[in-house]
């Protein structure tokens, strides 16, 4: 987002807040509506033509498919879902229109397409979510198989060559050239969030139908996932503040928020506007002035002395904490301006003492997620196997959740270098942990120790993470490496 | 349900009247090529890509490399349409590109080129140069 539309975003959010005024539904379906706007809007221009309007309105073809699968039977004598359902259709259909009243695109980054072709589309997409929903109705693997298709989506946008090959598929459609496609034609606005939030309520649902079925006591939160309506879960996945950057919120905290009575006062709206202004400052003052000198690809090959090397690594470490996090103070702002009280993403993360209270308090939403749907579930199926010691399936565990976090960001091996990095560094703080307390019961109580052996904990952890980073920010190993080996002037 | 059914079609048709009376406008291949000449001084390659045809995409892009090394403005630019041939129209511009390198100007006149320009998916496309 830049700032036209971080400041059109507040502003709207503002109208919303004041117009709706304890009109919960006015405020649901306006909030439904910009944020559909939103998508194609914030939607980035691709070499591709009228992707900037195909891949939007895919985006929400995902979320009616996933409403309609999750949902019981007849959802359609609810009137909320009829006027939700609605509203999506007369916004991306007044989009499409645009073309023909408009002399310049204005809510896409170019013409959208003629309507022939969206009215093809639209047909094609609705007959795909009427095959689903009829086969869910019989099945549960339809769900899983929306989980799956939502995965596949992922792993061909974070993938470099797979990208790559899409795009070569697309051109050579279009009768474009080849030769000119590259893997970043595909820039999917959000999707990595769209698809964690509809994964999130798939996955919730599919396992308290199973504990409906069976009587499980377990996981008690997944039975009270609720029943949302359209214009709720809509607006859920692609709220516009959280859209671009996150947080990943929960559908029933969101929901919670948007069913409650709101009415905007003079305090909400200093407190939204300090959080604004904070990230505002945090990302284009702080952030941006730090990107000049952050660790990249050529500015690793520039350097030459260890002392400008650590400059540039720990210049990245904030430089990208300032604008991650900056991101998320404006998102929680805006939303706080209508009523949505989104959740923290970081907690002074370079604060923390080791590095299990660093990824509590470092993109803390991502990590919940990828707490509650991979490792804690992974880790009850290994405990299955009673011959598998306790220290490899901590090992197992943390390797394996934290090279699923480095994928997320993208399939390449210096993400997954990330990952392993700080799944190992997980590990033997577990086990280090482990021993000192056994070995050295009372070392906690020694208070005049105590401040030395936390201000080294916590210089130990940055620059555990600080490292890490130097795989993150580059695109290639080898170069990852030389920078390290400059770093410890190993020459 | 059925009411929902009965908007959409209502929405459908009135859409289809509203795409079919859409005015096919002479302008459409001047500001195709007002944009495409936009895109290329602000080195804009998504832009410029998604503004040509398939076959001119790499001559778009060369000319557009051509341009990476000095900076670049429109100065005075206005196309029109001069006439057509089959289904290509053909677009006249006034105007030149000013490159500057090291305090350098040169300028690069518009008028000395035709611009064909094709339409593909109800979009004009510039696709090629007389």
């Amino acid at each position: 987002m830049g700032l036209i539309q971080i400041g059109a975003s507040i502003l709207i959010a503002l109208l919303i807040g004041t117009l709706t005024r304890a009109a919960r539904n006015a405020r649901m379906y306006l909030l439904l509506a910009f944020s559909i706007l939103a998508i194609y809007w914030f939607q980035a221009l691709l070499p591709l033509r009228s992707f900037d309007f195909w891949l939007p309105s895919l985006s929400l073809a995902l979320v009616v498919l996933t409403w309609l699968i999750t949902s019981p039977p007849g959802v359609w004598r609810v009137r909320q879902n009829t006027i939700g359902f609605l509203i999506i259709i007369g916004s991306v259909t007044f989009i499409d229109l645009s073309r023909y009243v408009l002399p310049e695109p204005v809510l896409t980054a170019t013409t959208p397409p003629q309507f022939f072709q969206y009215f093809v589309f639209a047909v094609i997409v609705g007959q795909i979510i009427f095959a689903f929903t009829w086969a869910s109705r019989r099945s549960p693997w339809a769900i899983t198989g929306t989980i799956i298709l939502l995965i596949i989506i992922l792993i061909v946008l974070k993938t470099p060559a797979l990208s790559l090959q899409m795009s070569i598929f697309f051109r050579s459609l279009a009768n474009r050239s080849i030769e000119n496609a590259s893997f970043t034609d595909l820039r999917w606005l959000g999707f990595s969030y769209i698809a964690f939030r509809l994964i999130h309520v798939l996955r919730d649902k599919s396992r308290s139908h199973q504990f409906a079925h069976s009587g499980g006591e377990r996981d008690k939160q997944m039975r009270h996932l609720p029943e949302l309506s359209l214009p709720e879960f809509a607006t859920y996945v692609v709220f516009f503040p959280s859209l671009a950057a996150g947080p990943i919120d929960r559908a029933e905290r969101f929901a919670q928020d948007l069913r409650s009575d709101f009415a905007i006062s003079q305090d909400e709206v200093l407190l939204a506007g300090q959080r604004i202004f904070l990230g505002l400052f945090k990302k284009f003052v702080v952030a941006d002035a730090l990107a000049l000198i952050a660790l990249n690809d050529s500015l690793a090959t520039q350097v030459r002395t260890t002392g400008w090397m650590w400059i540039s690594v720990y210049a990245y470490a904030f430089q990208i904490y300032f604008d991650f996090s900056g991101y998320t103070d404006i998102a929680i702002g805006i939303a706080r301006l209508v009523g949505i009280k989104l959740p923290e993403n970081f907690a002074a993360p370079y604060t923390q003492p080791n590095l299990t209270q660093f990824w509590n308090s470092w993109h803390m939403t991502l990590t919940q997620w990828f707490r509650s749907y991979f490792f804690n579930p992974f880790n009850r199926w290994m405990r299955g196997f009673k011959n598998i010691p306790a220290w490899s399936m901590i090992l197992t565990g943390q390797v394996a959740t934290m090279f699923l976090i480095g994928l997320w960001h993208g399939i390449t091996l210096n993400f997954i270098l990330w990952g392993v990095w700080h799944g190992l560094g997980l590990f033997l703080q577990n086990r280090w942990s482990d021993f000192v307390h056994r070995r050295f019961p009372d070392l906690g109580g020694n208070t005049r120790l105590q401040p030395i052996f936390q201000i080294g904990s916590i210089l130990l952890t940055f620059h555990f993470v600080a490292l890490g980073w130097v795989f993150f920010a580059l695109g290639e190993p080898a170069r990852s490496l030389m920078v390290l080996r400059k770093l410890f002037n190993l020459f | 349900m059925r009411k929902v059914f009965l908007i959409l079609i209502l929405v459908i048709i009135n859409n289809l009247f509203l795409s079919a009376c859409a005015p096919k406008s002479n302008a459409a291949p001047a500001k195709a090529v007002e944009d495409y000449l936009n895109a290329l001084v602000a080195k804009d390659s998504d832009r410029l890509t998604t503004l040509s045809c398939g076959d001119w995409e790499d001559d778009a892009l060369l000319e557009l490399d051509s341009f990476q090394a000095v900076t670049t403005k429109l100065d005075g630019l206005a196309c029109s349409q001069t006439g057509t041939d089959g289904t290509t129209a053909l677009v006249l511009c006034k105007g030149k590109i000013i490159a500057t390198y090291n305090n350098e100007d040169q300028e690069l006149d518009l008028s000395v080129r035709t611009y064909q320009v094709i339409q593909d998916g109800g979009d004009w496309l510039v696709c090629g140069t007389r």
